[in-house]
C-alpha cells in the first residue's frame, strides 16, 4: 500500500503549507490506509476511520511546527495514535502501560517447575508454516479473536511491527513510550497471540 | 545461565537481535541445551510470520472517493483557519 511515487519530505512539506491540493491527495493516499490501521489497534473498528481523519486536521494544523525530528510519516502516525488515545480516555477506557510481570506473566506460572524450568512445556504444533496455520478457518479466527483481546498499546505495538513493518524506533515515537516499555508491549502481544495458536495446534 | 521462564520472556529480544552479547551468550548456551525453549522460541517465530501474514496484517484499502472526500475536508479545515 506504500506509494511509491510520493515525495520526499524536503519536498511534500512546503506543499502541504502552501495548502497544495495535490500534494494533501498524494500524501492521503499514501497514509490513510496505514492511518486506519493503526487507530483500529487502538479505538476498534467503528471509529477508526473517523479517529484517521480527526487527525488529518490535527496534522495540517500542527505542520507549521514540525520540527522535523522524525520522519513526516512517523510524525502523522504519531498524530493518529494521541488523537486515537485521547478519544479512549474519553470513553474513559484506560491505555495504560503498567501490566507488571507479576501480575501477568508472560507463561502461566503453573507451567513452569518452582526453578522456572519447564514442567508442562510446550507441545508440538501440527503446522509448521504460517500459511499452513492460515490455512484453518478456526485458527484464523483464534488469531483474529486473540489480537481484538489485546489491551490497545499492545495491539498497536504488534500492528506496527509485524503487520507494517516500522522500526522499533520509529513506533517508540510514534506510541510514545520508551525503548523498552515499546519492547514489552511486543513481547506481550506476540506471546498471547503464540498461546492462541498453541490452545488450538498444540494437542 | 537463564532458566525457561527468563528465556520465555525475552524470547522477542533474542529473536529482532536485541540482547548484548553476554546475554546473548547465554540464551544460546541455554536452547542449546534445552529442547522445550528451542521449541518454544521456534514457534515464537512462527507466529510472528504468521501474524504478518494474516488477514488481520491487511492494511485497509481506501477508495478514490474516500480520498476526495477527506482532501476537501483538510481544504475546508485550512480556510477556517485562515478566515
Ligand atoms: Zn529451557
Amino acid at each position: 500500500m506504500a506509494n511509491p511515487t510520493l515525495p520526499s519530505d524536503d519536498e511534500l512539506i512546503p506543499r502541504l503549507l502552501a495548502n497544495d491540493e495535490t500534494s494533501y491527495a498524494q500524501i492521503v493516499a499514501a497514509y490513510h490506509g496505514l492511518m486506519v490501521h493503526l487507530a483500529r489497534a487502538i479505538v476498534g473498528e467503528a471509529i477508526a476511520d473517523e479517529v484517521a481523519q480527526e487527525a488529518w486536521v490535527a496534522v495540517l494544523r500542527a505542520l507549521p511546527k514540525f520540527e522535523r525530528r522524525s520522519s513526516l510519516k512517523t510524525w502523522i502516525l504519531r498524530i493518529v495514535s494521541n488523537t486515537a488515545k485521547s478519544r479512549l480516555r474519553h470513553e474513559s477506557r484506560t491505555v495504560s502501560l503498567d501490566e507488571s510481570l507479576e501480575e501477568n506473566p508472560i507463561i502461566d506460572p503453573a507451567r513452569l517447575k518452582p526453578n522456572a524450568h519447564w514442567a508442562s512445556p510446550p507441545a508440538m504444533w501440527h503446522a509448521d508454516t504460517p500459511d499452513a496455520l492460515l490455512a484453518s478457518t478456526e485458527l484464523r479466527r483464534c488469531i483474529s479473536d486473540a489480537l481484538a483481546t489485546l489491551p490497545p498499546l499492545q495491539r498497536a505495538a504488534v500492528t506496527l511491527r509485524d503487520m507494517q513493518g516500522l522500526s522499533m524506533e520509529a513506533i517508540c515515537k510514534i506510541l510514545e513510550v520508551s525503548e523498552s516499555n515499546g519492547r514489552v508491549l511486543l513481547h506481550r502481544a506476540r506471546s498471547r497471540i503464540q498461546m492462541a495458536i498453541e490452545e488450538h495446534e498444540g494437542q | 545461565m537463564p532458566s525457561c521462564k527468563d528465556i520465555t520472556e525475552h524470547s522477542s529480544d533474542y529473536l529482532d537481535r536485541n540482547l548484548p552479547w553476554w546475554k546473548r551468550m547465554g540464551y544460546w548456551l541455554h536452547l542449546a541445551m534445552c529442547v522445550h525453549c528451542r521449541r518454544y522460541v521456534d514457534q515464537l517465530k512462527l507466529t510472528i510470520d504468521t501474524i504478518g501474514k494474516s488477514p488481520d496484517a491487511t492494511t485497509p484499502n481506501v477508495s478514490p472517493e474516500e480520498i476526495q472526500a477527506i482532501v476537501e475536508k483538510m481544504k475546508r479545515s485550512t480556510k477556517n483557519k485562515d478566515g
